[in-house]
Formats: C-alpha cells, structure tokens, sequence
C-alpha cells in the first residue's frame, strides 16, 4: 500500500481505510511539520496544530476533489491553523502581561549560534510575513505558489517577502558580515 | 527603483525572468550597496531552507490516528445515545399495549396479552358446520 498514489489513499481513505491515512499522514508530516514549526517554533502547541491539520484533512476528505496536491492542501490547512494558533497566544499574552517578549529578552546576548538568531528573528516577523517567507524561503515554494496557497495575489506576495527580507537584514545584518 | 529591482531580484530565485529583466537585475548588482543586501539576503535564505525533513517525533501518525478513532466512537456514542432516547419510548409503548391487552382480555392468556385473538378452534368448526346448513 505505501507504493500508492496521494490519490488512491485518498479514494481508500474516504472509504474508511484508516491505514491508508495513516500512510498519508506518514507520507507529508514532514512537510506539515515543517510549515508549522517555521510559524510557530518547536513548541508544544505545534505538535497539537500538526495532529489538528491532519484531523481537519480527514474531516474534509469527502470535499477534496484534488484541485491542488494533497501536500498543498495540507501546507494551506497548516498554514491557516498556525496563524489561528498565533491569533491565540497573542490573546492569551495581552491577558497575561507582556510574557512573550519577556521570554524572548534573556536569550538574546548568550545566543552565539547564528541559525539561532536567525530563527529568533524569523519568529519576530508578523504572521502575515512570516507565512510569505515560512513557504517561500524555509519550505522553498515559488511566488507563484505561495500565493495560490495563501490566496494573495502575486504582488502582494513579492512585497511582503521584501519587508520581511528587510527585517531580518536588518536585525541580523552585525552579524552577516 | 530600488523598490523595482529588488522584486525583479526576488522573482530571479525563481528562476523564470526574461532576458530583459536579466539585464536589468545585472546592472543593478554593479550597485555596492544593492548587492551587499542581495548577498546578505542570500546568506540568510541559505540557513533557513529546510535541510532535512522535519517530524514531530516517534508515533506520530499512530497519535493522529487514534484521535480519529476516539473522535469515531465518540459519533457512535452520541449517535447511540441519540436513538436511545426513541429506545425507551418504543419499549414504554410495548408495555402500554401489553398493560392494555391485560386489562382488557376476558382470560390471560400469552396470545391474549400479546394482543392476538384468541381463537377456539370448537368455534371454527362450528361457523364451518353452519356455513355449510345453509347452503
């Protein structure tokens, strides 16, 4: 069964096969795991997004037509819940004084790793933007992709990675000499 | 301009410009300035790429699927509990009838109480006679 198509796992899945999705799952958790932890950071939560995609993906299988491939499908459900989940913690922080910076503050002068810094930034940006680049730069869809994902036009796609390009040049830029 | 070349730049990493724009993206590298953030940009898109493929550790697609098999039982729990409710209001009109039949039946008998008529077969023989006096 693990030689088949996206497509006929589908099809078996829709049908009640539960070990088909469970290959599914198998086949694109990279992929998902990837988008998410780029927006949310290896936390806990990002494991709880990760099952929820696929859970709304399996809610879903009877209105997939396959339209776009099932790893698009699932980068935009993933995409979407992550915003979601920012969405709460920032309400969650703005009720419980300002925690995230807080957390944030300390690391910064021990923090040495470059690849640390980058992702410390990368977090920094506003969702808007770090969805752009978590699908552009980390998960390396082109512009023209990542708008259909996001439902952006083309343009808005460009601008907002060039903001984003500019805040982490310029947050990290003593750094990348 | 500047706003210009830097989506003509952005456009290159995916590799589909014209000619034209080519052209345009190169005379811009001859700026210091624009290629300083050019590199840089490059240096940082290079250490976020993903490397390697990611995971959310061991068991993860037995976790995804036993949440959809609690979340299965959970509809046929609610569904069970659903019907129930008709369950009970079925077997409550049963044992009304049967309580009926009970009270009303002249001899208790099990076809009597289950509501059937409880024929004897004397009397059949008889309206057989009688039918057949009369013809």
């Amino acid at each position: 069964m693990a030689e088949q198509s996206d497509e006929m796992l589908v099809e078996s899945s829709r049908a009640g096969d539960l070990a088909a999705f469970k290959i599914l799952v198998l086949r694109h958790e990279g992929k998902v795991a990837g988008v998410v932890r780029s927006m949310l950071g290896v936390t806990p939560e990002a494991e709880d997004v990760g099952q929820e995609v696929f859970i709304r993906f399996y809610e879903a299988l009877r209105k997939f037509r396959g339209d776009s491939s099932v790893g698009t499908y699932l980068t935009r459900i993933a995409i979407n819940l992550s915003l979601n989940e920012i969405k709460r913690r920032k309400r969650r922080f703005s009720i419980f004084s300002n925690e995230e910076e807080g957390w944030h503050k300390g690391e910064t002068d021990d923090r040495k790793d470059m690849n640390e810094m980058i992702t410390y930034e990368f977090n920094r940006l506003e969702p808007d933007f770090r969805s752009v680049a978590t699908l552009r730069l980390v998960e390396g869809y082109t512009t023209e992709e990542t708008a259909t994902i996001l439902g952006i036009p083309f343009g808005t796609v460009l601008s907002r990675l060039a903001r984003a390009q500019k805040k982490l040049r310029t947050a990290l830029e003593v750094h990348l000499k | 301009m500047e706003q210009k070349n830097e989506d003509l730049f952005l456009q290159s990493l995916d590799g589909n410009l014209s000619e034209e724009q080519r052209n345009v993206l190169l005379n811009s590298a001859m700026d210091s300035r624009f290629k300083k953030r050019t590199d840089q940009f490059i240096k940082i898109r290079s250490m976020l790429i993903r490397k390697e493929e990611d995971s959310f550790g061991p068991f993860f697609a037995e976790r995804v699927v036993n949440r959809i098999k609690s979340m299965k039982k959970e509809i046929d729990y609610q569904l069970l509990f659903f019907f129930k409710k008709y369950q009970l209001a079925a077997i409550g009109v049963i044992v009304a009838l049967l309580a009926l039949n009970i009270i009303f039946s002249d001899h208790l008998t099990v076809k009597s109480v289950l509501g059937f008529e409880d024929e004897q077969n004397d009397n059949l023989v008889t309206i057989d006679l009688y039918q057949d006096l009369t013809e």
